[in-house]
């Protein structure tokens, strides 16, 4: 019975010794030394490409994205003239490519 | 200087708007490291890790908590993190003392050496003994306790910081307290 006594009364006081914790100051070169920290990271930040936001590397994307579709659309185009005119050609007997002639088979 | 034009400050990286916040916040962003880590050296590091974080995601901050609460909420966010990483550091390093290699084992296994200039002498073993059985206690129960009893901070307060209601900020201080009891009863068992 005492001994639980006894351990109650530890464990409280062990609980209540927060009561008596005294205010610890932080160091007076804190903010200097912090503020050091924070404005030589600053100065480290890449400022070249600073003026390339996010937004206008979103432009920059759809803009070439555009650009090789048109590209694409436009190359389809030119070989169906292609393959017309060749069509054209050989009909009429007006094709350059021969057999006979391709370098290839020399 | 209003809020809004401090707040202003703050995002564009004026050197005096982070004057003022060091000025207004260092003591007590200070005072909540060490009382999650009862060390002066690690909590002024935590500290400085706390503005170093405040000035990198200024960006994030939308103003819908008040700009104390948003740095209350990083400092606990910072403790935690250390107090999880050491406690990593010291069950890898039990992990090799069993295997057998040459890293000597901390026998209290606290993740910091005891430095709180703020313990009295005659509570030096008590405080020690306190400490070691609040980071026994589950992660959400130590927030809750360590604000509250540690850096006397107030229910409606630590709601704020750990975005949770009031009543379950009590129902956390209720098991927090419950189960200190039962640590500290089972460590005076073993030690008289």
């Amino acid at each position: 019975m005492d001994r639980d006594n006894n351990m109650q009364k530890q464990i409280d006081e062990t609980l209540h010794v927060l009561e008596n914790l005294e205010t610890v100051h932080v160091s007076p070169f804190f903010k200097d030394k912090t503020m050091q920290v924070l404005f030589a990271e600053k100065t480290e930040a890449p400022m070249a490409w600073s003026w390339f936001t996010p937004k206008l590397q979103l432009a920059t994307l759809v803009c070439i994205v555009v650009l090789n579709v048109l590209a694409f659309i436009k190359l389809e185009k030119a070989s169906a003239y292609e393959v017309h005119v060749s069509e054209f050609a050989e009909s009429y007997g007006l094709s350059v490519y021969n057999e006979d002639t391709s370098i290839l088979n020399n | 200087m209003t809020e809004n034009e401090f707040i202003a400050g703050l995002r564009n990286h004026h050197a005096s708007a982070y004057g003022k916040l060091l000025d207004d916040f260092q003591q007590k962003v200070f005072a909540t490291c060490i009382s999650f880590v009862p060390n002066k050296e690690d909590a002024e590091d935590i500290a400085q890790e706390v503005f170093v974080e405040v000035f990198k995601s200024i960006e994030k901050f939308k103003g819908q908590s008040k700009l104390s609460t948003w740095v209350y909420r990083i400092t606990t966010n910072k403790c935690l993190e250390f107090i999880r990483k050491r406690n990593t550091k010291k069950r890898f390093g039990f992990m090799q003392s069993i295997l057998g290699n040459e890293i000597p084992l901390d026998k209290t296994s606290y993740f910091t050496e005891m430095n709180h200039p703020g313990v009295i002498l005659e509570n030096k073993e008590k405080s020690q003994t306190l400490f070691y059985a609040i980071n026994q206690l589950p992660e959400a129960q130590k927030v809750v306790f360590t604000l509250h009893k540690v850096d006397g901070k107030s229910y409606q307060e630590i709601s704020a910081i750990t975005e949770k209601s009031i009543a379950s900020v009590e129902s956390l201080m209720f098991r927090a307290k419950k189960n200190l009891q039962k640590l500290l009863e089972y460590f005076y068992k073993n030690n008289n």
